[in-house]
């Protein structure tokens, strides 16, 4: 028995799902745990339980305002994710040791990217890499054929350089959330193998809550 | 031989030569109740999208039977497609956000080479 988990998922206030509706589903579909990651907030009214990961999701119109959010939340948050696409952002998420996931470093449209200087970072660093598969799920035509190109040369990177990727739902919705074997029919979508593409939902994500790629570098946790 | 027999031999291809198929049953969890051909045509959307004509006509799929569930807002169904493309349908299946504006999210459940196998449910 595989645990899948899905890292990146919004809840109520930022949307109408609630977090048990979300979690329910989740569990039908097979997961072992959601993390919660509202864009710049945590969510207040925490339900105790173990399937649950409450973490935030930066969103920052410019370098010195992430860096300021992420010493806001540094530290008190399980899961710290920054909301990428610009290739600004996506370059200062990777070199902070802090962050944990960048999440659609490609964008939400496949406007941005990452190089492989950016990839290398995140492996020193340990920040995983997201694939974001309701990008490919909500665009049709070219703007799709620009995502899913932009996530092959990252995934191309990822394996060069070794770094941790993850995949996610970024679900709004309940009805937003596909099931394991879907994600994985789907990044297949980009060239991941099947055998990436499990660990990239059951291994990564949980070491990435261990933070596993923190302790075996050394990374310092504030 | 009589006429009857000669006729069902046109009319069935033999056995050898019959396509390989597989059956998926599959849950539509959705907003509200969606019809039968609107889910076959979003499907079909869909599998287009993604594959374009060629792709789309290689995996021979074809909607078998689809019902609401006892549960209130589900549905569950039977799609036949071509035996080595299931990964495909199962993407293009996962690719469809909604059904006539009302949203949905498809999940498979089960594959089976009969019709009967993907009916049965697990015990």
């Amino acid at each position: 028995m595989l645990n899948y988990f899905d890292l990146n998922v919004h809840a109520y206030p930022e949307t109408d799902a609630s977090v048990e509706e979300l979690l329910s589903v989740a569990k039908r579909y097979g997961y072992t745990g959601i993390a919660i990651t509202n864009h710049d907030e945590v969510v207040q009214e925490q339900k105790e339980s173990n399937a649950v990961f409450y973490g935030v999701e930066i969103k920052a119109n410019s370098v010195s305002d992430l860096k300021r959010k992420i010493k806001l939340h540094g530290g008190k948050v399980s899961l710290l994710t920054v909301h990428g696409g610009n290739d600004k952002i996506n370059r200062a998420a990777v070199e902070n040791p802090r962050v944990d996931i960048l999440a659609h470093p490609c964008g939400e449209r496949g406007e941005g990217g990452l190089n492989h200087v950016l990839v290398r970072y995140a492996a020193e660093n340990g920040v995983a890499i997201d694939f974001n598969m309701n990008s490919i799920i909500h665009s049709r035509r070219g703007e799709r054929a620009r995502t899913l190109g932009k996530m092959r040369e990252i995934l191309k990177l990822v394996r060069k350089y070794n770094a941790p990727m993850i995949l996610t739902s970024q679900a709004h919705f309940i009805y937003d959330l596909r099931a394991p074997r879907e994600m994985i029919a789907l990044a297949a979508l980009f060239g991941m193998s099947k055998e990436e593409a499990t660990s990239a939902l059951c291994d990564i994500p949980r070491g990435v809550l261990d933070k596993r790629w923190k302790k075996e570098r050394d990374v310092e946790i504030l | 031989m009589n006429m009857r027999y000669i006729l069902s031999l046109m009319l069935h291809l033999p056995p050898s030569l019959r396509d390989r198929r597989r059956y998926l049953r599959f849950e539509v969890f959705c907003e509200r109740e969606i019809d039968k051909r609107e889910l076959l045509k979003e499907i079909w959307n869909s599998l287009y999208a993604l594959y374009g004509d060629v792709g789309g006509s290689e995996s021979k799929v074809w909607l078998i039977e689809y019902h609401k569930s006892e549960d209130t807002n589900c549905g569950v169904g039977i799609l036949r497609c071509a035996h080595d493309k299931v990964d495909e349908v199962r993407a293009s299946l996962a690719c469809i956000h909604s059904v006539n504006d009302a949203q949905v999210g498809i999940r498979v459940i089960k594959i089976s080479g009969t019709i009967k196998g993907a009916t049965r449910l697990r015990r």
